[in-house]
């Protein structure tokens, strides 16, 4: 009977054990982001999906490949518009035992935002100036519940692109002007031109990632490496126009404030703390009590006491505070724009990067050769400073 | 032990075997929802507005039926939609429903009705009647739309309204002869792991 049970038995702890630890999407990673995107959408976990998706949209932003960066954007903002009301995923990400980066990922506001801000690059891209601006107010929405209400709102491109495609809407554009001239404070915006029909969006410097700290990593932090990128200057025919940042991506980062979340991996650090003062004590003193004690009963006691601290050791041990620190790590530092008149024909563009002194950093520069075929329809030129060169458009 | 590995290797998956294909009506509320615009609310303002066009006494009253271009409806809300469905749908609600009393012009399929009249009348093609002959109605109506929106969000959830606006113009006078609108909100919150 002993022989048949033991193996049993193991085999029953063998299969719970690693029934637990079987990971059920592995993804290997190249580096390459074209390579690694597809292949964790189609086989990573799908609480990563939405992740994936904004990555590879901006990197394909920056190829050129358009239809790839509208595809994922388009399936991104679909499970972001889709995220009211119960979530099982979310509801692990808030119990003790889980991590918060259990939840389905849809980014912190910021990234959310930047996600509206690409989306409406493209359908403006595409002749539909009115969905755009649907995607500049999303944007600026997504960042409208900040915990200092200073800062709710206050993406100036999205505000100014919003007044822009009403005007070329044959629409009152002045609110939205004046609502992006107040948010941007010390820079005088330029006035919008409805014949300008070229418009030029630029991107440049490295964006801000996620960390944690905290005795369990239950705070949230962001990381932005210093921009060797700090203004730019776009050269088309013979007009030279220097492009400064309109919106700094971490300064919407790091001006968000607590979280709702926030509170709860705090409670879920103090409980583990809690719970691990309590496992400490009840392990010292039961088994103490136990060592020392020439009575029976209190020996009991004393055991009965260590096992509940032991217990509370393990739950301790089993509570997950850690912050979700899964971040959208391809985004730019800063945004710009330029809008300016071009007769239809070829023109060449070239996009200088420059470094804080003013110097121009001749290994980011990149050329453009953009065909206007008509005054009556906006081109739409998107530039990054990682983007590849020469592009023809 | 089987039972225990094969129940192991799916826990915590919601809905493991996934939700079978589910019909459902374009009107209703489907599991899937948001606060933006969605296939029930274009059908309800789809229907009212196709009503509301036929009462009109320039619709109802017509000796001859009156022809209506459709222009493009002006998406001023924050969410990026195809707004042109709803034109389609009111479209299509009225030749099917309205039993000629009103016509549409294809204004959008130009390019191909031109090319293929510049055809007839190259001799390229057979063509049923004199096709020098300028046969291409004007319209007596356009057909138009906005969509308009005001959106909150606080630490209470998210609240979204949008205005559905639609107008008939005489091509004529420029007059708006006839305009309804039909309007939605609706709220959500999302779950704390998100807030």
């Amino acid at each position: 009977m002993k022989s048949f049970w033991q193996p049993t038995l193991l085999a029953l702890l063998l299969s719970v054990a690693g029934c637990a630890t079987t990971p059920k999407h592995q993804v290997v990673l190249t580096g390459d982001i074209m390579v690694d995107a597809p292949n964790a959408i189609a086989n990573g976990p799908p609480r990563d999906r939405v992740l994936w998706e904004y990555r590879l949209a901006a990197a394909a932003m920056r190829r050129g490949q358009y239809d790839l960066a509208k595809r994922n954007l388009d399936d991104a903002l679909l499970t972001l518009g889709g995220i009211y009301g119960k979530d099982k995923s979310a509801k692990e990400a808030r119990s003790y035992f889980h991590a918060e980066a259990k939840k389905t990922f849809i980014g912190e506001p910021y990234e959310r935002s930047m996600a509206y801000i690409y989306r409406g690059i493209l359908y403006w891209m595409d002749g539909e100036p009115d969905n755009a601006r649907a995607c500049f107010r999303s944007a600026e929405f997504e960042d409208s519940d900040t915990e200092n209400h200073e800062y709710a709102g206050d993406w100036v491109l999205p505000e100014y692109l919003d007044g822009l495609a009403t005007t070329k809407l044959h629409g009152d554009g002045s609110d939205a002007f004046k609502r992006a001239q107040a948010i941007a404070k010390g820079v005088t915006l330029p006035p919008y031109l409805p014949n300008a029909n070229a418009l030029f969006f630029v991107e440049f410097g490295p964006g801000p990632t996620k960390f944690a700290t905290g005795r369990y990593g239950e705070e949230l932090r962001f990381h932005t490496a210093p921009s060797p990128v700090t203004s730019a200057e776009l050269k088309v025919d013979a007009l030279q126009i220097p492009i400064a940042p309109t919106d700094d991506v971490d300064f919407q980062a790091t001006t968000r404030g607590g979280r709702v979340m926030d509170h709860i991996l705090g409670n879920k650090a103090v409980f583990k703390s809690a719970t691990d003062i309590a496992g400490d004590v009840g392990l010292i003193g039961g088994l103490t009590t136990a060592a020392v004690s020439h009575n029976q009963t209190a020996q009991e006691v004393g055991l009965g006491i260590a096992l509940a601290g032991l217990v509370s050791k393990v739950v301790s041990a089993a509570t997950v505070p850690a912050a979700d620190t899964r971040s959208w790590d391809n985004l730019p530092r800063y945004l710009s724009f330029v809008s300016l008149p071009l007769p239809v024909g070829q023109h060449v563009a070239t996009l200088q990067f420059c470094n804080s002194a003013g110097q121009v950093l001749p290994y980011l520069t990149k050329t453009l050769t953009i065909n206007i075929t008509t005054t009556d329809r906006d081109k739409v030129v998107f530039v990054s400073d990682t983007s590849v060169t020469p592009q023809t458009l | 032990m089987v039972l225990l590995v094969a129940g192991c290797a799916s826990s915590g998956v919601k809905n493991p075997s996934g939700i079978a294909v589910t019909h459902m009506n374009a009107d209703e509320q489907g599991f899937v929802a948001g606060t933006g615009v969605e296939s029930q609310d274009l059908v309800m303002v789809a229907d009212k507005m196709s009503r509301s066009i036929l009462a009109i006494p320039q619709i109802a009253n017509a000796a001859t039926p009156p022809t209506i271009v459709l222009e493009r409806v002006d998406n001023q809300s924050r969410f990026p939609i195809n707004s042109d469905i709803f034109l389609t749908r009111i479209r299509a609600q009225l030749n099917s429903k309205a039993l000629g009393k009103v016509m549409f012009l294809a204004r959008n399929q130009m390019a191909a009705l031109e090319k293929e009249r510049n055809l007839k009348r190259e001799g390229t093609v057979t063509a049923s009647s004199d096709p020098g002959i300028q046969e291409f109605k004007g319209a007596d109506y356009f057909l138009t739309g906005t969509l308009q929106g005001l959106s909150t969000r606080t630490s209470a959830g998210t609240s979204d309204y949008i205005l559905y606006d639609f107008r008939l113009i005489d091509a004529r006078t420029s007059v708006i002869v006839w305009e309804d609108s039909a309007e939605l909100k609706k709220q959500g919150l999302e779950d704390a792991a998100y807030r």
